[in-house]
């Protein structure tokens, strides 16, 4: 009975995560529930994906996103809203609060309604800067759809996402056919502060810019943002691996867009990516790729003869230890085995105060499957006492912080640890010493009571 | 008026065996009066380990019996000092904790359990028993009288300058040392007087207890040689001195040099050095004794000469050849504050904030010695009148230990033995002469020539041949004096009894204050404070907090430290002070790179309790200064016109300090608004009271003595605290696109 119900937990436990790491309540917030039917396909997708899906709008009553202290979703999709606020559920401070309850946020914007000012709060605390008077439009007079935006200029067509650094593992435009480019119509733009949390996913070509379609139709002598400053969809991730990504026009996630015909500039037809770039932002949002996941972490005495038993409190100065952290990477459905990126590389740091040891970890097959990837490294402790830590401290763009502290304690030598003298070449002279004394002394001592004293008067003249 | 009566008194205490039986009776009585007024504490509030440093002494004989010798031999404490670590087992006295950790043992194989707690607090007190014995053995050395050696045992008993530092629960290494360093004086007395390697050997073996269990015994290290060479300056050199100065030398060097701490500093600092070389001069002088005996006069004189200038010129070449090249270490700072008092304020700040490190107040030597101090010149003065070796030794110690004294609050120690042992003499003469009712005649005169003999044969060259014969004869003014000396003794009774129940029987960890109605109220805020952190918790967390409260936090809390009381690390210190008096941007680099939880604070704004941190907060500032002058100023906290203020116009570097934040965080609060008043500076409290942007507040004890802060976590964001805090606050960031100036672009 009881291993029955261990099955049936074991395959629930799997049914779920089947999906996000984090869990599979989304909340989608629309101004009108009905308007669901235009994102069909994405909302689709993502219900196929095993997420469950629940619908409210900002001015809903039972809306709230914490239930008795805890998160009652997993994840949020907030699509544009009309109203100038998102009332009292969703203000930016509850909204901060998921993301450090560990909730995952999407958010997309439209240039046909003005942000709410819920969201501007929240995008300035996280340094995502809109333009001014909520509202902004991108177009590129280079780069447009001739299909359907001839005149206005304002429905973007870029090429599938690429990684911004050789380093970093591009996430969103691996699956694009030759012939796919990505549609923006009618988006807003953002420009991202400098932090290190804060990373775009597609930006806008060189010749973009974004305007206030309603003030500057006439002149434009204010540019909010323009080139590749202007981020059209970024990414930001919290300290907590909490992940947020903005996603500048709702409309390229609607079924309009998904599988819609193009034509660039140049006359070409070309079909949209807008479908497989829509699952894999949201699958980085809601945590499907990009996730890492520390197994387990060994570190052990590395020398002959000891019993090298794992994760002691203490060490020695000058001890050979091996540390080895095991990771894995979760893509879609299934954890394999996390192997670093070509041009970067997984290190560990042995620190008190500053680091003492900053090493390569290589992988170590021996303790790797297809579903974990162990690296290790080996190294000598310092020569100096103290608290230290085993730390490994990854933090990349899209894959999720790696922080991992492992403290240990670093003793001085014991007295009976050094070695004995005897075995010291300088101290021969001084154990010779020593036993030259004794043998000296002894000899005295017989010589002076086995012989006789030859005269008297010297005798009388000793005792006194 | 008849004698009989007294005479048959006197007469039942005539017998060698019964006198003997009284002695015996009335040291014990002395030792149960000496442990008896140490004990108000252990009465009054329970039996708790006082103070600070005995926390850790505490703590580390917890350890010792836990783990055994070996592992406190080898101990690596990892809860202190945090990140560093101590090597605790290599730097510490051991001898304290080892003395209870064998008693702890002992009782248990007698199949007596008792709690390690109740052996240390009752340890100091059980010492000073016996250190009441050993002043008798010692004073029974210097003069024939009798009553002497009781009298010293019972001035040593219950001395107040003694009780200071061994009162129940006052576990700390002076509670056994003073015990040793008195019986070791009486051994080098003993080999002194009888020139006996036996003896030598076993002051030897006292002086190694000594060394394992107190820093102070650097004083018999410079004592006993003092006292050898002022002997050798009097032309006193003999072959006794010659047995017991290379005895001790040579036994009791080896001895120190087991301890780790002490290790290789016998023959390397300077502090050791007199006794080097006192013992490298008697060996001299022993060959120049054999020289002259072998060969005449006039070629001696000649040898004497060159022999005498050529080692004096080679050993202070070598010295100062040694201490340039760094083999010898120069005098150490807290030595130098011996001579110039000022000399810890201008350049160790560390030394001079500990109270106990300040010069005496006179009055202090009136309160802790009461009546022995005008007692003890006069016990020197006979000690001159007589003179032989043993003599010389308590002139000698008497001096300097007066000396030392006067520079430092805490070396009154040293000084109490022989202040009791003079005074006694003093004492008892005065009682020889005027206690025999018998009125002097020739028989007396007979009697006297006796014990004058007797003196004479323990020693030699006095000219006390023509003593005229003086007596007391009249009853009435043998009356008067012994009266006189009678209340002098009970009154001296008294102020001991109410200096020990009023100044130095508080374990300052709980304070106790009166009620208006003269009930006793305690206010318990440490050890709720204590408590909490080891409740509420986890059990790596690391708390800093000033050095003060570090052994104490470890003992009661059980959590790891950043600084404490074991003050080796002034780098470490002057972090902590530079964390305290900084503003908050540039203290919480410092606490996330040292892991710091929680920060502890002490205020007595609340209560009137003025040992609080913002009265030590200038120490902080000082020691931070020492480190980082350019980030940190002293003159900065002051006023324009030089007050150091913490109202409304203090300076402005002073209300942006991290401890000035903690200390009056919400404070406001407690009072209607505009009258939060601080009651130990009597100042009254700016109405807006300062904000905290990267600690929380944590816990503050009943009576605020106790402020504990958590040091929040990076924010999860990525925003800084300030502007964290501002948004918690519900404050609207200011929008960056209104400021003018060169866009800030984002390159990756």
């Amino acid at each position: 009975m009881r291993s029955l119900l261990l099955f049936f937990a074991l395959l629930w436990v799997t049914a779920v995560s089947a999906i996000s790491t984090t869990g599979d309540r989304l909340l989608v917030v629309l101004d009108d529930v009905a308007d669901k039917a235009t994102y069909s396909k994405f909302l689709g997708d993502l219900e196929s994906r095993g997420f469950k899906l629940s619908y409210e709008t900002p001015k809903s009553e039972s809306l709230s996103l914490f239930r008795l202290g805890e998160r009652a979703y997993d994840h949020v999709i907030l699509f544009p809203s009309r109203a100038k606020g998102l009332g009292p559920n969703l203000t930016p401070n509850v909204l901060l609060q998921f993301i450090n309850a560990n909730g995952n946020i999407l958010l997309t914007l439209s240039s046909a309604s003005s942000t709410p000012s819920s969201v501007i709060s929240l995008l300035a605390e996280i340094d995502i800067q809109l333009p001014a008077d909520r509202t902004g439009l991108v177009v590129d007079h280079f780069n447009y759809d001739a299909a359907s935006a001839a005149d206005k200029h304002d429905v973007l067509l870029l090429p599938p996402p690429s990684s911004i650094r050789a380093d970093i593992k591009d996430f969103f435009g691996v699956g694009a056919g030759a012939n796919e480019v990505l549609a923006f119509p009618r988006g807003v733009g953002a420009t991202l502060g400098s932090g290190e949390l804060l990373t775009p996913i597609v930006r806008a070509p060189a010749t973009a810019y974004s305007y206030n379609p309603k003030e500057q139709a006439e002149v434009l002598d204010d540019v909010f943002a323009a080139g590749s400053q202007l981020a059209l969809a970024a990414a930001f991730q919290a300290r907590n691996s909490a992940r947020f990504a903005l996603v500048g026009s709702a409309e390229m996630l609607s079924d309009t867009w998904f599988d819609a015909e193009v034509k660039t500039v140049g006359g070409k037809a070309a079909k949209t990516y807008n479908r497989e770039f829509a699952k894999r932002v949201s699958g980085w949002a809601f945590q499907e790729i990009g996730v890492l996941r520390v197994n387990w972490i060994e570190h052990h005495l590395n020398e002959v003869g000891a019993t090298n038993e794992s994760n002691p409190g203490i060490y020695r100065i000058k001890n050979d230890v091996t540390y080895t952290i095991s990771l894995s990477e979760y893509s879609w459905s299934t954890w394999s085995a996390f192997s670093v990126p070509a041009n970067d590389a997984l290190q560990l740091e042995f620190s008190m105060l500053s680091p003492f040891h900053r090493l390569p970890l290589v992988l170590d097959p021996a303790h790797s499957n297809p579903e974990a990837a162990a690296y290790t490294a080996s190294f000598k402790l310092p020569d100096q006492h103290g608290i230290f830590n085993f730390k490994v401290n990854y933090k990349r763009p899209f894959f999720t912080n790696l922080e991992e502290k492992n403290t240990v304690s670093v003793r001085h030598m014991a007295h009976d640890e050094w070695p004995r003298s005897y075995v010291i070449s300088g101290a021969w002279p001084w154990i010779a010493g020593i036993f030259a004394t004794v043998t000296g002394w002894l000899a005295f001592c017989a010589l002076w009571m086995y012989s006789a004293p030859t005269d008297k008067k010297k005798v009388i003249k000793k005792t006194q | 008026m008849s004698a009989e009566p007294l005479q048959a008194l006197a007469n039942v205490g005539k017998g060698e065996s019964t006198r003997t039986l009284l002695r015996v009776v009335i040291l014990f009585l002395i030792a149960g009066a000496a442990v008896a007024s140490r004990l108000f504490s252990v009465i009054r509030f329970e039996s708790i380990i006082h103070e600070f440093d005995p926390w850790f002494n505490f703590r580390a004989t917890k350890y010792l019996v836990a783990n055994g010798f070996y592992s406190f031999w080898d101990w690596f404490d990892d809860r202190t000092w945090h990140p560093l670590g101590r090597v605790t087992g290599g730097t510490l006295y051991p001898g304290l904790m080892v003395t209870s950790g064998a008693i702890y043992h002992a009782l248990r194989a007698l199949t007596i359990p008792v709690d390690i707690r109740n052996i240390c607090v009752l340890l100091a007190p059980a010492f000073s028993g016996l250190t009441a014995y050993a002043t008798y053995l010692l004073t029974n050395e210097m003069t024939p009288s009798p009553s002497a050696g009781l009298l010293a045992a019972v001035f040593m008993g219950i001395a107040p300058g003694y009780i200071s530092r061994s009162v129940a629960g006052s576990y700390d290494n002076e509670a056994i040392s003073i015990f040793l360093l008195v019986f070791t004086f009486y051994l080098w007395i003993k080999a002194l007087k009888l020139g006996s390697m036996l003896w030598g050997a076993l002051c030897a073996l006292f002086y190694g207890y000594m060394v394992a269990s107190w820093g102070g015994y650097a004083f018999i290290t410079c004592l006993l040689p003092l006292h050898s060479f002022v002997l050798i300056c009097m032309g006193r050199y003999s072959t006794r001195l010659y047995v017991a100065y290379t005895t001790w030398y040579a036994l009791g060097t080896l001895a120190s040099m087991q301890i780790p701490f002490v290790g290789f500093l016998p023959v390397k600092t300077s502090e050791h050095m007199p006794a080097l070389g006192i013992f490298g001069f008697l060996q001299l002088l022993a060959f120049l004794d054999y020289v002259r005996s072998a060969i005449p006069g006039r070629q001696f004189q000649t040898f004497l000469w060159l022999f005498a200038g050529g080692t004096f010129g080679i050993g202070l070449a070598g010295l100062v050849i040694a201490t340039s090249a760094g083999v010898i270490a120069p005098w150490g700072g807290r030595f130098y504050s011996l001579w110039d008092t000022s000399y810890a304020k201008i350049h160790i700040p560390i030394i001079a904030s500990v109270s106990e490190h300040q010069p005496t107040a006179w009055p202090a030597f009136f309160f802790d010695l009461n009546m022995l101090i005008w007692l003890f010149p006069a016990g020197v003065y006979l000690c001159f009148q007589q003179l032989a070796d043993e003599h010389v030794f308590i002139v000698v110690y008497a001096l300097f230990g007066s000396y030392f004294a006067g520079v430092m609050v805490r070396l009154m120690l040293t000084l109490t033995p022989v202040v009791c042992v003079a005074a006694a003499i003093a004492v008892s003469n005065v009682f020889d002469a005027y206690l025999i009712v018998k009125s002097p005649s020739t028989e007396d005169r007979q009697v006297e020539d006796v014990s004058e003999a007797v003196a004479k044969k323990a020693k030699s060259g006095l000219k006390s041949t023509s003593k005229p014969v003086v007596g007391v004869y009249s009853l009435i003014s043998k009356g008067a004096v012994v009266s006189a000396m009678t209340v002098y003794l009970l009154l001296f009774v008294l102020h001991c009894t109410w200096v020990t129940s009023n100044a130095y029987s508080s374990p300052s960890v709980v304070l106790a204050s009166k009620l208006a109605d003269g009930s006793q109220h305690i206010i318990d805020d440490y050890r709720e404070a204590y408590q909490w952190l080891r409740q509420n918790t986890k059990d790596d967390a690391k708390i800093m907090s000033w050095w003060d409260y570090g052994y104490q936090i470890g003992g009661m809390a059980d959590r790891p430290t950043l600084v404490d009381n074991n003050t080796w690390n002034n780098t470490h210190i002057a972090t902590v002070g530079k964390a305290m008096s900084s503003k908050e941007e540039v203290s919480y680099p410092i606490m996330r790179q040292h892991e710091v939880d929680y920060v502890l604070v002490v205020f007595g704004g609340l209560l009137g309790y003025s040992g609080d941190d913002i009265n030590k907060f200038l120490w902080m500032v000082r020691i931070a200064e020492g480190i980082w002058p350019e980030e940190v100023n002293e003159r900065a906290f002051f006023t324009p016109r030089g007050e150091y203020r913490v109202d409304a116009e203090a300076s402005q570097v002073m209300k942006d300090s991290l401890m000035y934040k903690m200390s009056y965080y919400n404070y406001n609060n407690l009072f209607p608004p505009g009258q939060a008043q601080d009651r130990v500076r009597g100042a009254r409290l700016p109405e807006v009271g300062p904000t905290l942007d990267v600690l929380d507040e944590a816990f503050t004890s009943e009576n605020w003595i106790i402020r504990i802060y958590k040091v929040k976590d990076l924010d999860n964001v990525g925003r800084d605290h300030a502007a964290a805090s501002a948004f918690e606050r519900g404050l609207k960031k200011k929008k960056v696109m209104k400021k003018r100036g060169p866009r800030v672009l984002r390159v990756d």
